[in-house]
């Protein structure tokens, strides 16, 4: 190439890079009070992007966020959550009462139900929807959800009741294990003079008494695996067992066996195997929201089809093209279709954040999913008056692979704890709040939260030596830890840039403040997963957990039974006090034991909290009624679109009333 | 000629059926389920989903059967990401959108390739040619993942002209940006190719001849120019084609479009068998079939290629 067109070819590149500079400079500086266009949409026509393509309609298959949103538009459930707070409010159950322990609740429905074919609904539709979540045929991921309800866990396991043909009596498990503990009210034979629900005003006598919740009320019954070998290997190792098995009959638990039981068309009693104070708000949970029985067993698997589904929510599908736009429109059959305010809602399934972004800028999308502005545009985005800043009920933190060395000594993984700075990793993450406990802070009103263990250096550096890898000054002012195996350690996450963000910010906190540099390792989220799940690595592994129901439990529930959480950490005082806890009758009271449990967890620090989320999203002005609450779930009756400029939000709606 | 195609046809059965045995030894061994998320399934029901979906059973029999469907009935089996939805459902339904951006991107590429290529090699050394050419290098240097934000940002968020993604149907506005970002690179390639393969053939003696017959210069150079000049451009743009027809997964995520692509590096990142299985066959298939129109083409287009 000759000199002059060389020179014309710089100045061609020159021109290009000018022209896209100043383009981006005017989009990312502009003074204006919202980001992007303002323009409310001609009709009550809502568009919003809720994430990955949805994997089905059918409510029990997935359990993931984006399509419990749309679930949400689609199915109603006993009840919903409130659009502010997240607590349960009547849906398709007017009101609902419990016992003395939290382990039996009855719920009224409302008699105006009715699907989206105009067929009633009634008690028979929970009953067919709550034992078709748990059956094992239909292996749902969401079934553990409804593991408290009595029996629906061995029916889910595909196990067995075990009879005495020449009496027709149950095995009991209460003689065969005796580490269970005591029995929950509705576990123990009723006392006719203490009922459990004594007739409230508008009820002239207490709820009937069945054979059904006579035998829910007896003793827990003993189950074993129906699966051939999986018994075989059981009994093989458990001679008492066997032997007062051998020549018994084994009878497979059924959907009808477990502790749901309709009173009338419009009562239902649902029976638990434990206490669960916090059951009400785990209904509003996708896997509780009701399916047409007929439709379902009719068309199986294709019943979600548009040609074939029947739903029950305040909207409708009306098409649906998959990786494309998923339309609801307003179900007139619906119970309360005059407060639903929008006409259709339009989801767009999208994952890259940066195109979500682009598409709200524009005026394409009215609001957009939880986790949504990269960081780079937080600066700006953060800014506008149509950002979302408040805290989600999630967490994110950094799990310990506590059964190997040397993280198997609790002073080493406080060290490391110890060592990372989590106020100044939080600001400059920008939006996340810095979490010294396990429950995220500021989501559960009245909830004692203790503190874990505070950023502090110098005493990190102390452990490390006491534990037997001291930590020296070197002359520059930096440290070094020689005898830390660092080399055969490693931090493991998914490939993503926050959590890479994240893997690199902690690197070097252990740098600077204890001189021991971990590599980092990034894998696919599936790879990911399965080798933070069987623990094949040395040292630590990102970890993030979001609320299935309002209540610490849905937290501390991760070290409540043993080994799934990716730790390795189990122990059974804390198991004792999370029962304890569950059991206790006084809500003050089992919040102060729940939060001891949580203390007592932190002392041996099997994962380094970092962070609260932040909902971190973005809605248009316009847009009413949707807030963003813990779960970042929107109850899609109380959106609608405001055409007065005057009434539009400036900012994040206040959560509070 | 006959002879020479269905002799190509029956190699592809074979090459395709090794393509589907790699891929499903693949996915086997990747780690990971499709069912594996953040919140652990218990075992329970982790042990429900494997026998819904016969994942339990020994991995020659789930070979069997996947092989079986596919060869006895061309059915690559339901997605196990998407409950109910069949894989041939769904290429069927994200091949049109693959396939109107990738035609479209084809045709500009060709045309604007082509023209300018063809305008550099004629006036070779020229301002135009140079210019062209850098800009060609500049096409070929920048990905389509920086090309197709930039795009964006300026058309869309800048100056609000075109939306910035999602598929509006066809014909639409949606389509600019997409087959514009998805275009340059070949657009480049091929002006690149036209203008080297024009510059060695308008050398060659055969134009030499043309034009001492007394040839006018446009049928010299749309004629015989052309005709050879375009040797290499054929062979590049037949599996060229077929990799713009069977989706781009790039262009198709920053731009939202409903794809083949998007869905497979989606099913790729869900470890959905069949899905993938079904995605790779059928992009097999269409490159090899491109391939042997590509060998045709040459027969037609350079009279010393003879098919045995």
């Amino acid at each position: 190439m000759s000199s002059i067109n060389w020179k014309q070819f710089s100045a061609f590149v020159l021109l290009a890079s000018l022209a896209c500079s100043g383009l981006s400079c005017t989009v990312a500086s502009s003074n204006e009070l919202y980001w992007g266009k303002t323009d409310p949409p001609q009709r009550n026509i809502f568009r919003y992007v809720t994430g990955e393509e949805p994997e089905s309609l059918d409510p029990v298959v997935s359990n993931g966020q984006p399509e419990a949103r749309i679930y949400m538009a689609l199915y109603d459930g006993l009840v919903e959550y409130d659009p502010k707070t997240t607590a349960p409010i009547p849906a398709l159950a007017t009101h609902w009462r419990q016992n003395g322990d939290s382990s039996e609740f009855m719920f009224y429905l409302r008699r105006n139900g009715r699907w989206s074919n105009g067929d009633p609904i009634d008690a028979n539709d929970f009953l067919y929807s709550f034992r078709r979540a748990v059956s094992p045929k239909v292996a749902s991921r969401n079934a553990y959800m409804a593991y408290y309800i009595k029996y629906a866990q061995p029916f889910n396991e595909g196990k067995v009741f075990v009879r005495d043909p020449s009496n027709g009596k149950f095995l009991q498990a209460k003689d065969f294990d005796e580490s269970l503990p005591a029995e929950p009210i509705s576990g123990s034979p009723i006392d006719q003079a203490k009922s459990e629900f004594q007739p409230t005003a508008e009820e002239s006598q207490p709820p009937p008494e069945t054979a059904f919740h006579q035998a829910l009320h007896s003793p827990l019954r003993l189950t074993i695996p129906g699966d051939e070998k999986a018994r075989t290997k059981l009994l093989n190792s458990n001679a008492k067992l066997k032997a007062a098995i051998a020549g018994k009959e084994l009878v497979p638990i059924k959907g009808e066996d477990i502790g749901i039981e309709m009173l009338d068309n419009y009562t239902l009693r649902i029976s638990l195997t434990l206490p669960a104070p916090f059951f009400v708000s785990m209904l509003a949970h996708q896997a509780f929201r009701i399916v047409p029985g007929k439709v379902v067993e009719q068309y199986g698997e294709q019943w979600t089809q548009p040609a074939h589904i029947v739903t029950c929510g305040p909207f409708k599908l009306k098409t649906w093209r998959p990786y494309d736009t998923l339309v609801v429109e307003r179900d007139p059959m619906y119970w309360d279709a005059a407060n639903v305010k929008l006409d259709e809602i339009h989801f767009y399934p999208m994952s890259d954040n940066p195109t979500i972004m682009n598409l709200y800028k524009v005026g394409e999308v009215d609001a957009v999913l939880n986790h949504t502005v990269p960081n780079a545009w937080l600066p700006v985005v953060r800014t506008k008056k149509d950002y979302m800043d408040a805290a989600e009920a999630a967490i994110e933190y950094i799990n310990i692979n506590t059964t190997r060395p040397p993280m198997n000594d609790v002073r080493v993984r406080k060290a490391f704890n110890m060592a990372i700075d989590k106020e100044a990793w939080a600001t400059w993450r920008r939006i996340v709040k810095p979490l010294t406990a396990f429950t995220p802070a500021g989501i559960f009103p009245g909830y004692p939260q203790p503190k874990g263990d505070a950023f502090n250096p110098e005493e990190a550096r102390r452990l490390l030596g006491e534990s037997g890898y001291p930590v020296t000054k070197n002359q520059d002012g930096s440290y070094s830890c020689p005898k830390f195996p660092a080399n055969q350690m490693e931090y493991i996450y998914n490939t993503q840039e926050s959590t890479k963000n994240m893997a690199e910010w902690m690197q070097a906190q252990w740098r600077q403040n204890l001189g021991i540099t971990i590599t980092l390792r990034n894998m696919d989220w599936k790879t990911f997963l399965t080798t933070r799940a069987k623990m094949d690595y040395t040292g630590f592994a990102r970890g993030s957990w979001g609320m299935d129901y309002l209540d610490p439990f849905t937290f501390l529930s991760l070290f409540y039974t043993g080994g799934e959480n990716g730790t390795g950490w189990e122990d059974p005082k804390y198991v004792a006090l999370v029962d304890e806890a569950n059991r206790s009758l006084d809500p003050v009271k089992r919040y102060q034991i729940l939060a001891q449990a949580e203390a007592y967890m932190l002392q041996y620090q099997p994962v380094i909290p970092i962070h609260t989320a932040s909902a971190n999203w973005v809605k248009k002005p316009y847009v009413k009624g949707m807030y963003p609450n813990p779960a970042s779930l929107f109850a899609w009756k109380f959106v609608y679109i405001e055409r007065d400029p005057a009434k539009w939000d400036a900012g994040t709606p206040s959560l509070a009333d | 000629m006959l002879r020479f195609i269905i002799r190509r046809l029956l190699i592809t059965i074979p090459t395709i059926l090794v393509v589907i045995t790699i891929t499903w030894g693949l996915i086997k061994l990747a780690p990971g389920n499709f069912y594996s998320g953040e919140k652990r399934l218990p075992a329970a029901i982790e042990k429900n989903i494997r026998e819904k979906y016969s994942l339990d059973k020994p991995w020659y029999q789930q070979y069997a059967r996947t092989m079986a469907n596919i060869v006895l009935r061309f059915d690559f089996g339901t997605s196990l990401r998407f409950e109910g939805q069949s894989v041939n459902s769904i290429i069927w339904r994200s091949l049109p959108v693959s396939a109107a951006v990738g035609v479209l991107a084809y045709l500009l590429a060709l045309v604007v390739g082509i023209t300018v290529g063809s305008i550099a090699a004629l006036k070779q050394n020229s301002r135009w040619d140079y210019s062209s050419m850098a800009l060609a290098m500049l096409g070929i240097s920048v990905p389509n993942f920086v090309l197709g934000p930039i795009l964006v940002l300026v058309f869309s968020l800048g100056l609000y002209w075109l939306p910035p993604s999602r598929w509006g149907g066809f014909p639409s506005k949606n389509l600019i940006l997409p087959v514009l970002t998805l275009s340059a690179l070949y657009m480049a390639y091929i002006a690149r190719l036209t203008r080297a393969g024009m510059l060695e053939v308008l050398r060659s003696d055969y134009i030499r001849t043309a034009r001492a017959k007394g040839l006018s210069e446009k049928d010299v150079v749309i004629k015989h120019g052309l005709r050879g000049g375009l040797m290499p451009v054929v062979s590049y743009t037949g599996p060229a084609l077929a990799f713009l027809l069977t989706g781009t997964v790039v262009v198709e995520r920053i731009f939202a479009l409903p794809g083949l692509g998007n869905y497979f590096i989606q099913a790729s990142l869900n470890r959905d068998e069949p899905l993938i299985i079904g995605i790779v066959a059928f992009i097999s298939i269409t490159l090899l079939f491109m391939n042997m129109l590509v060998d045709i083409a040459y027969a037609y287009l350079d009279p010393r290629v003879r098919y045995h």
